[in-house]
């Protein structure tokens, strides 16, 4: 019988934890009949955090019950997502498509069962009714602006990223990169992201990818200095990548002999503006992404067509925050998540 | 010693073929780089090598990087712990961690590849569960507790080269671990036990608590593995901190003379099986070689090692034989 004693040791840990899982956070207050609209991130970030405040705001505003879903695993995971809530049933989906090219049906099946619109990042061949977010091109010639400005006599760059393969870091650094090499604005071309690209007085090396590996993003900056000692300007396409480069910059005591130029509004990112050592953020407003989404699909949900656009565009612009304006950027950051 | 003889050769042919290709390799900034990472990820490697030589495996590895890594952040920033306190938590918890699976696999008689599977999903969604998916930092406020994980310490004599802090702490936990593993009466049953359960037991050695320190001193190693890879990168994402760490960790261990099949390793070939994977992952970035090939070639490099490996001991084996069969 005194074989039976050791189960008592890993039975308590499981009941623990189910006691735990009891009084963790609630997924839904359940309360009946108010619609109940989803909203769908691509990515586990502080980025999407920020959005689904947004997105319960609106819901509160607006009276509808909002889903809040964020895959861990990219495009996988969305479809088990998806799936699942258009089961439960929901009157209205803004998705944040992982990989649009992909995804193509399953976007078919939300706007058959729902109504479907994109955010954050675009699938123009869906049957999507809007889109809410910004040009992501645009922001990366906003970003190429503020490289120039940081290394106005030239100098080389290299982009870091999570996966060089999304559409949104695709079109960031292509629009940074046609800014850099001073083609005129509807000229939009398509360079390969490993590629060294040469232009007048600025070249771009190449692009590190680190699978969203912290570890990793973080040892691709250390070795790019080692393998480019004279390097002037890193750029962090993700929103954790500029922390990361400030970091190993920092560690290689190279403050102020390399430029840092990001997306995102981290607070590493915010606090190495403020020290001067980060020259500046191209910032979207992820708070008005959640916001303007479930507004948009509250409205759907009660009839109300006319908060379509016909350009079926709902612009949020980027803006590049600086040493001069990152102290009231941050004040109302912390204003709208609270 | 004989037997890390191989990969040590092929870690100073990584390094000075590197060397040749970008001098840069060797400057200090490089080398402290480097040698920063291979400590990091050599103490997990070494944690695992226990339960590799038991004959077991441990797949959580990398959840529990990911969980101490969480648990450190939020309890000093959302809980206002104190760094001592947050410390010796996360530390036990990852003890914790190692003695359940130790229960399980020898009370339950489940298999470690089942248990630390199951680890390996229950710690990561507690992460995520904990913080509810929210990245958290460390922010400018535990810089002095980051010296731990990025420190460097002046030496005479050696110039601008300084040495990382976390390599003096792999040292202090390689020397104990060997000392364990090779002088201790402990480390021998150990070895005898990975080789055959049952002739250990009927030579009455008490396998099963043997084994449950094994996985305890796997997690242990995880957690403190952990707790410097969170300071480190300074910030944690509950849902990829430490993903695949238990991959880095087994390859590293493989490549160091550890045998999947139990009975065989050492610590110093784990840490040169790091020192490899890492040198290699830093070559290629610093030459210059497209990095979308880094995992190619770490593969090859591995399954070469060990096809040589395996040719070598066949070829002992025959040797061995046949001065063992009487000629007369």
């Amino acid at each position: 019988m005194k074989r039976r004693h050791f189960l008592l040791p890993l039975a308590l840990p499981v009941l623990a934890a189910s006691f735990l899982v009891q009084c963790g956070p609630s997924s839904d207050g359940g309360s009946g009949k108010k619609p109940r609209v989803a909203y769908i991130g691509n990515a586990i970030a502080p980025f999407w955090t920020i959005a689904e405040k947004g997105a319960r705001k609106a819901g509160a505003e607006y009276g509808v019950e909002v889903e809040v879903r964020m895959p861990q695993d990219g495009a996988t995971d969305q479809k088990r997502m998806v799936e699942e809530l258009l089961t439960r049933g929901v009157s209205g989906i803004a998705f944040s498509p992982a990989d649009p090219k992909n995804q193509l049906d399953l976007m078919k099946t939300m706007a058959k069962q729902t109504h479907l619109i994109t955010q954050d990042s675009d699938a123009p061949e869906s049957p999507r009714l809007c889109f809410v977010g910004m040009d992501n091109y645009q922001a990366g010639r906003l970003c190429g602006k503020l490289i120039k400005e940081a290394m106005p006599d030239g100098g080389s760059v290299m982009f870091f990223v999570g996966r060089a393969g999304q559409l949104n870091a695709k079109e960031r650094r292509q629009g940074c990169v046609d800014e850099l090499l001073g083609r005129p604005e509807g000229e939009r071309h398509d360079d390969p992201p490993d590629a060294e690209v040469k232009g007048e007085k600025y070249t771009v090396l190449g692009t590190r990818t680190d699978e969203v590996d912290f570890a990793k993003a973080k040892s691709n900056v250390q070795d790019t200095i080692t393998r480019h000692p004279e390097i002037g300007c890193l750029v962090g396409l993700f929103s954790y990548n500029t922390p990361k480069i400030y970091e190993a910059v920092k560690e290689a005591g190279k403050f102020g002999k390399v430029k840092i130029v990001g997306f995102d509004e981290e607070d590493d990112t915010l606090r190495g503006i403020q020290e001067g050592n980060i020259y500046a953020t191209v910032v979207q407003n992820p708070y008005q992404y959640g916001h303007e989404s479930v507004r948009i699909l509250a409205a759907l949900a009660k009839g109300d067509k006319s908060v379509i656009p016909a350009s079926k565009f709902v612009e949020v612009p980027a803006k590049a925050v600086k040493k001069g304006d990152v102290d009231a950027f941050w004040a109302e950051l912390k204003k709208l998540v609270q | 010693m004989k037997k890390n003889l191989g990969i040590s050769l092929l870690l100073l042919l990584v390094c000075v073929a590197t060397a040749l290709g970008n001098p840069n390799f060797l400057i200090p900034y490089n080398a402290e780089n480097l040698l920063n990472w291979v400590s990091l990820y050599a103490i997990i490697g070494v944690g695992v090598s226990f339960v590799i030589i038991t004959g077991g495996i441990d797949l959580s590895i990398g959840s529990v990087v990911g969980l101490v890594g969480t648990m450190l952040a939020w309890l000093l920033t959302k809980k206002g712990w104190s760094v001592p306190a947050a410390l010796l938590v996360t530390v036990i918890l990852s003890a914790v961690i190692g003695l359940v699976h130790g229960l399980l696999i020898t009370k339950v008689r489940l298999q470690p590849f089942v248990v630390t599977l199951c680890g390996l999903l229950i710690y990561r969604g507690v992460a995520r569960w904990l913080v509810h998916d929210g990245t958290l930092g460390f922010g400018t406020a535990y810089d002095g507790l980051r010296w731990f994980s990025n420190g460097r310490i002046d030496l005479p004599f050696l110039g601008d080269y300084r040495l990382p802090v976390p390599l003096v702490i792999l040292t202090v936990l390689a020397g104990l671990a060997a000392v364990f593993l090779n002088k201790t009466v402990w480390g021998r049953h150990l070895f005898a036990l990975g080789r055959s359960e049952e002739a250990a037991r009927y030579s009455g050695i008490r396998t099963d608590r043997l084994v449950i320190v094994s996985y305890v001193l796997c997690s242990t190693f995880a957690g403190i593995g952990g707790i410097l890879f969170a300071l480190d990168v300074n910030t944690v994402q509950p849902a990829s901190q430490g993903n695949f760490y238990e991959l880095y960790a087994i390859a590293a261990a493989v490549l160091g003379g550890c045998s999947l099949r139990g009975g065989e390793g050492g610590i110093l070939g784990v840490i040169i099986g790091t020192a490899l994977i890492r040198i290699l992952i830093n070559s290629i970035n610093i030459l210059g070689i497209a990095t979308q090939l880094e995992f190619v070639i770490l593969g090859v490099v591995i399954l070469l090692s060990a096809i040589t490996d395996e040719v070598i001991r066949r070829n002992r084996g025959r040797r061995q034989l046949k001065t063992a069969t009487p000629t007369g």
